[in-house]
Formats: C-alpha cells, structure tokens, sequence
C-alpha cells in the first residue's frame, strides 16, 4: 500500500470508527440500563436519514437543522419502542430482541410505502469540496463528523457523569434494585434511556445521509456492525463501544481497500465470534453474555 | 479406604478466601458431617467438590482418582453425587419420570436408538429401578404428579431420589432437612441411614440442624471463615470450646 | 390430492412442507433452551450442497440429499462447537454472526457458489423415469420427505435423548451433577437440526431451480422466528401450528401487498408481549380449564 492511500485509508477509517461510535454508543446505552437489545437500531439510524431527506432535500430545511431534528423525531421513536416493546418484555432479553425485529419490519414498510423504494441518492451534499490533510482528500461532508461526534459523545459523558438525571440512568445500568430502592423512577430512566439511544442513531443516519444511498433498507449494513461493535466493546460499556468502534473502523477500512467490503463484513464478523468466545465480557465490558 | 481425599483445598472468590487449606478424609461407608455457621464455606466446599466450581488451589481425590479439574458430569459419572440446597428438579416432569431422568448413567441411547426405540429393554428396568427409589423414598403415591406440584418436605426428598437414581458410591446431601417438619426431618433421617446401611453408599452432608447431624453422623467435621476448625466424633464436636464459641449466640449447637 | 387444488395450490403446499421441516427442525434446539439465528443458514448449506454435486458433477438425487443434510450437519457441528461458551442472548447474536460468515462465503465467493447472484439451473430431480420437475410429482416427494422427517424429530422428542434436552433446560445445573455432559447435548441438538434444515434445503433448491445468498439472509430468518414465535415451542406440534396459521395469514393478507411486512411485524410484537408462549401455551391452557371443568363436574356429581 503506497502512502497516499495509507493516509487515505486512516482518515476514513477515523471517520467510519466515528459513525460507527455514535451507532454503537446508543446501542450500548440502551443494553447497559436494562439489557434493552435493539433489533431495529438500523432503522432507526434509518429514520434519521430520512428525516434529514424530508426535511432538507424535500422541505428546503438548511441542514444542520434537518440533522439536529433527528434527535428529538427518533427519541420519540426510541421511546414508544421502549413503552411497547421493551417494557412488556422486561426481563427477558432475548423476546425484546425478537420484538424489535417486527418494529424493523414496522419501520420499512412506513417509509418504504410512504418516500418509495429503491435507491435514492436524492440527498444533495450541503457542503461540496474537500480539505487536503496530510495528503488525503476528505469531502467536508465527511469531515462534520469528526465534530459532531465529539459533541454527541462528550455530551452524554458530561450528562451522565455532571447531571443529575444521567448519574440516575447510571445508577440504573449498576443496580437496578438499588437504584429503585434511592427512589428512582426506573421507568422513566428506560424510556430516556431508549430516547438517548434513538436519538444517536438517527442523527448517525442523519449525517450520513448525503454520503450513503437513502433507502428503507440501509439500517441493514449497519446493525450488524453496530452489534459487533458493541459486542466486541463490551455489551454495556460505552467506553468499550468508542474503543470497538474506531478499532473495527479500521479493521472495516484496510481490508475493504487491500481486498473488498464482504472480505470486510466477514472479518468484522469473525472478530465479534472470537470476542465471543474468547472474552465473552468483551473488550472493556463486565457483562457476561 | 479413604474414599474421598480433600487435601489444601482452597478457593478464592477474587479477594474473598472462601475456602482456606481445607484437609479432609472421609472413609468408606461413613456417615459425615460438615457443619459451621452462615457463611463458613460450606456450600463452596461443596460446590468445588463438585466440580460446579474449580479449586483455586489443593486437590481432590476420590476413589483414588484426582477429581480436582473435573467437570461436574464427570465427577457424577465417577460415582460421586450432590444435591442442591435450593429445590432442584425437573419441574414439567412427573415424580416418577424425574427419578427415572437421574437414571441417565445407566441408559446409554444413541441417536438410532432414541428414533427406532432400540433400548426398550433397558428402558423397562430403568422405569423398575426409578419405581423402587420412588419406593423408598416413601413417594410411591405421587409419582405420576408433577413435581412443581409437590409440597416443599416432598420436593426435598425428591432431590434425594434423582441423586439415588444416579446410583453413586458417594452422595452429597446439601441440607438435605432444610425448610422441614420434625416428622419429615425424622423420616429423612432414617432414609439417610438406609441409605448407607442397606445400599452401601457413603454420605457426606452438610447441614444446620444440630440434632439431625448429631443423632446421624460417625463423624463430623466443623468449618468457621473458610478453614477447618475441628474434626471428630459427635461426642467430641459437642464439648469442643472452638466450636461452641464459633456458634455463640446461635441456638441451635444446644441440640 | 394435488389433482384437485389447482397449481398454484400445490407449489404453495410444497412450500408448506418445506417450511414444516424447517420450524420443526429449529424447535429441537429451543427444546434445550437454546435459541439460534443461523438455522436458515443451515437450509442454504443443503441448498448449496445438492446445487453444486448435481449441477456440477451430476450427482443423482439420493446422493445429493444425504450429502446436502450431512453437510449442513458438520457445518452446524463447526458453528455450535464455539458458541457451547455462550448461552441466552450471547448464543443468539453468536449464532447469528457465525451463520453470517457462512453466508457471506457464499456472496463473496463466485467460483463456485454464484457469488451474489448464486446460482442458477439446478437440474430438477430423476428417478425412475419420473420427471420430478411437474408439481405434482414434486409434492408427494416433499411429502414422503416431511413425514419421514417429522417422524423422526417426533422419535426423538419422546425419547430419552428429548427428556435429557428438555432436563438441561429445566436445570442445567442440576443436569450436570447427574452426569449429563451438557454441552455434547446442546452440539448434538444443534447439528441434527442443522441436518434437517439441509434437507429441508435440498427440498427447496430443486423446486426453485435457482438460490442466492438472499433466501438465507436473516430476514427469511425473522420469518422462522415469527412462525416458531406464533405457534410456540411448548410442545412437538406447536411451531407446526405456527407454520400453518402464519402461512394462512400471508395468503389472506396477499392484497396488503407491500403492506404484508408490517403486518407480520406486528404480529411477532403483539404475540411476545402478549402471548409469548404461542398458541401452543393457549392450546395448554384451555386444557387445563377443561381438566379443571370435569374434575369439577365428577367432584358435584
């Protein structure tokens, strides 16, 4: 591999491990507080795509405001799979993974039937042109979301770790007896829990919606490896899911440009099975799966 | 002959010293005890035993093979059986067809033979002797019951009737009288001694209950934070000072 | 029977049957408490294997079927066999990565699987003269295949082997100390059920023609699921049941069209929020009140 395309590669690679970290950190989030496994975690990184192509490519929205309305519109959604799906089946870790299979299948349909399928590149890029770093080209479209991950990320560390609600939510991932016994609502921290998780994902879909393809089915390629990511990083640790994230960013990034994207898709998931069976805990995790 | 050799046992829950150089030799044919309060280590000892836990440290021998890194089918294979201080069984299944489940070491069936019925030979003596263990146990008019049906004395015993099924050499009685009525207490007490006069089986128990353990065993040996605190006859263990001071303030060392 | 229903009946049927074979095949692992997303996977092994022994070599149909389910047998052997660490949820997501690899080798690999477009004219089955191409004939084959298949997990339900699966789900623990090696049970059940979902496979790629590493991605899988879910697993027949009554539901919800999904979606949500144990727990629970209604109905007497 020659320099420039070495430098190129790193440089997506830290971009992909950035998208894949907001992804994997709703994930992890949701699987901490209450073993809230999300099926439909593509989808919703789905809906904020289309939320964005709603807003911005058909409603003339500028688009940081198309992608920062992601948040709220897929919190809502977060929350009413929460209220419906994961807490009927609380406990039972594996009936709430199956459930949120039928939302997936909820979700494609109503956006499928509702915008069309097929493939729609029809988000126009907002920001055109690239920077030159290093000798690598990024698009500044790629570029946005070294920043906007940094925010979304250092903002949940500082809720969860600065306010009151979020020390709450943690209490709630260590102990859930404890925590009830202090007086916390536990339902209302599994619904901020799944509206936090939501809102992450579509605002990944949101800032990737300019660069990948818009259609019903693009949560598809990303849940796989928001799974790995998680599983690898440890099933409830958001520190685990950044690491996992970046790490299986690059992983994704050298072998699809030394080889191709399946040859990619299958090391990552041979990866999540060695995890697996190696270090069940995963990387940084306590969780025994 | 010394039928199960416990020799520097010790296990080690990261920091927690559960179990702490434990010696112990229990012979052929005895009836033992393992007492010490809440919290001595007397469940773990088991469990390492067992094989449901590895030993951190020490070995384990029993009928002169080292059962130290077993897994716990294995050690059952061997001959040595424990049961479970919860109620453990088979809670979709009938008294009788529960027993007859503890029967797997003596019902070899292959996949051929699980589809063409092949053992129906050794099915229909397994079906007699789960009968008679159910016999024995003084269930015989429950075993068509389910055994979630069953009141907790009952349960109990039936804990003890999978364990028989297994036919060991050596049977682990995790508080085998927990949680029962004088009488039930009484009726185990004489199936316990059946058990190792009339089948030969050596027994090892641990237990709470001061009188049962003082009228059953030939021996007891006394566990306090992990490590042994005195060995003998029941004579011996009752005047013991250690024992009397690990136990003050609990009634029940006044059997 | 067939000459009665019209075509497009049979194909259906036949489809039916197939997917028989698969749900009853896939409750034989639930039956030890383990719960698997790789089982279509298996289905595409056996696919796979009698596509390319009888396109390629020209293997004849019995040779191709055993070799198609012992393929999927060992394949299932290769993914249980890292998986006995996991258990639960870890155990779904495992098996479900492990059977996504197997899948990918097929989508990556177009020497000698077809790549993503997989693989077409699979010849249609000779034996003795008859063209098993026709529907008709090609059903009571699916048939004598489903009842032999059936009949066979049925054997092993009743017996002792399906009592020590059900006992390790009970209480592992307790399973263990009376010398029951778990994990060679769990491993046996998992590849005996991947052997049939080969069969199943072979089935299905002679009446197809044609496979491609779609027909065995996880949304065929979620399909499995809805139908294992509906019926439940409670008992031998329930995710038969399941099988039945969500195919009955496709055909009469044909005129959603696109809409379909959505439907089944919600179905799968309703039934484990609300009846998680399937029309199987149902089916119990009417028998229970009926025991209950003549128990009373002699006490009076």
């Amino acid at each position: 591999m020659d320099w420039p395309t070495f430098i190129q590669s790193i440089s997506n690679a830290v971009i992909l491990g950035s998208i894949y970290a907001i992804v994997a950190v709703g994930l992890a989030l949701a699987f901490g507080v209450m073993q809230m496994a999300n099926f439909a975690h593509g989808e919703f990184f789905m809906a904020g795509a289309y939320v964005v192509y709603v807003l911005y490519a058909l409603g003339g929205m500028p688009f940081p405001a198309a992608v920062i309305s992601a948040f709220p519109i897929v919190a809502a959604l977060g929350m009413v799979t929460e209220r419906f799906v994961f807490r009927p089946t609380r406990g039972n870790v594996l009936a709430g993974f199956m459930a949120t299979a039928g939302v997936a299948f909820i979700l494609q349909v109503i956006v499928g039937q509702v915008w069309g399928v097929g493939l729609m590149r029809s988000v126009p890029t907002p920001y055109m042109g690239a920077a030159s770093i290093l000798g690598a080209q990024m698009s500044w479209q790629r570029l946005i979301i070294l920043p906007s991950t940094l925010v979304m990320v250092g903002g949940l560390w500082f809720f969860l770790h600065n306010m009151k609600l979020g020390k709450a939510l943690r209490a709630c991932a260590q102990d859930v007896e404890a925590a009830s016994l202090q007086g916390i609502n536990i339902n209302k921290i599994t619904a901020l829990s799944m509206a936090i998780s939501g809102g992450f994902a579509g605002v990944a879909g949101a800032l990737m919606a300019p660069i990948n393809a818009v259609t019903p089915y693009m949560g598809h390629s990303i849940i796989v490896t928001a799974f790995i990511v998680v599983i690898v990083g440890g099933m409830a640790s958001i520190e685990g899911s950044i690491l996992a994230a970046f790490i299986l960013g690059f992983i994704h990034t050298f072998v699809t440009t030394l080889f191709d994207a399946v040859l990619a898709t299958m090391a990552g998931v041979a990866f999540m099975a060695i995890i697996l069976v190696v270090k069940p805990t995963g990387l940084l995790g306590r969780v025994r799966m | 002959m010394a039928i199960l050799e416990v020799k520097n046992l010790s296990k080690n829950f990261g920091g927690l010293m559960a179990n702490r150089d434990l010696n112990l030799e229990v012979e052929e044919g005895e009836i033992r005890g393992v007492i010490g309060p809440n919290g001595a280590g007397k469940t773990t000892f088991f469990n390492v035993i067992s094989g449901v836990y590895k030993p951190s440290g020490g070995t384990i021998k029993f009928d002169g093979t080292f059962i130290t890194n077993l897994s716990p089918d294995k050690i059952a294979e061997l001959g040595a059986v424990r049961t479970f201080q919860r109620v453990a069984l088979f809670p979709n299944f009938t008294v009788l067809e529960n027993v007859n489940i503890g029967r797997h070491l003596h019902a070899r069936e292959t996949l051929f033979g699980a589809v063409f019925g092949m053992s129906k030979h050794m099915e229909i003596e397994n079906l007699e002797k789960s009968r008679k263990i159910v016999d024995f146990l003084g269930m015989t008019e429950h075993q068509d019951e389910l055994a979630s049906n069953l009141p907790y004395g009952l349960q109990r015993a039936l804990n003890v009737a999978i364990a028989l099924a297994t036919e060991p050499r050596l049977l682990m009685l995790d508080e085998p009288v927990a949680g029962m009525n004088p009488t039930e207490k009484a009726e185990m007490t004489r199936i316990i001694r059946l058990i190792r006069d009339e089948m030969g089986m050596t027994v090892m128990l641990v237990e709470h209950d001061m009188r049962t353990v003082m009228n059953l065993c030939d021996k007891i040996t006394v566990i306090d934070f992990g490590e042994k605190l005195a060995e003998g006859l029941p004579q011996e263990i009752r005047e013991n000072k250690d024992v009397i001071e690990a136990y003050l303030g609990a009634e029940d060392i006044v059997a | 029977m067939p000459e009665v229903i019209g075509e497009y009946y049979v194909e259906i049927m036949i489809l039916f049957m197939i997917n028989l074979i698969l749900a009853s095949s896939f409750r034989l692992i639930t039956t030890c408490g383990d719960w698997s997303l790789s089982h279509v996977v298996f289905m595409g092994v056996g696919a796979y294997a009698t596509a390319l022994l009888a396109k390629f070599l020209g293997w004849p149909f019995w040779g191709t079927v055993l070799l198609g389910g012992m393929a999927s047998a060992v394949v299932g052997l290769a993914v249980v066999f890292p998986l006995l660490r996991t258990k639960g949820f870890g155990f779904f997501i495992g098996s479900f990565a492990l059977g996504e690899f197997v899948r990918l080798i097929w989508v990556k690999f177009h020497f000698p699987f077809g790549g993503p477009r997989g693989m077409i004219g699979i010849p249609s089955i000779e034996l003795s003269d008859i063209d098993f191409y026709e529907a008709t004939p090609y059903y009571y084959l699916v048939l004598l295949f489903t009842i032999g298949c059936l009949a066979v997990l049925y054997r092993i339900d009743l017996s002792r082997t399906g009592r020590v699966l059900k006992a390790i789900y009970a209480d592992e623990d307790l399973s263990k100390c009376i010398g029951i090696n778990v994990a060679r049970y769990r491993a046996m059940a998992f590849s005996v059920s991947a052997f049939f979902a080969g069969i199943a496979g072979v089935l299905l790629a002679h009446r197809l023609g044609a496979i491609d590493p779609k027909n065995f991605d996880v949304n065929t899988m979620v399909y499995l699921v809805i139908w294992v879910v509906v019926g439940g697993v409670g008992s031998f027949w329930g995710p038969l049941i399941g099988v039945a009554v969500m195919m009955l539901v496709g055909e009469a919800a044909r005129p959603l069209a696109e809409w379909r999904p959505l439907l089944f979606g919600g179905i799968l949500i309703a039934f484990l929020t609300l009846l998680p144990g399937g029309l199987d727990s149902l089916m119990s629970k009417v028998r229970e009140l009926l025991d209950r209604r003549t128990a009373d109905g002699t006490k009076e007497n």
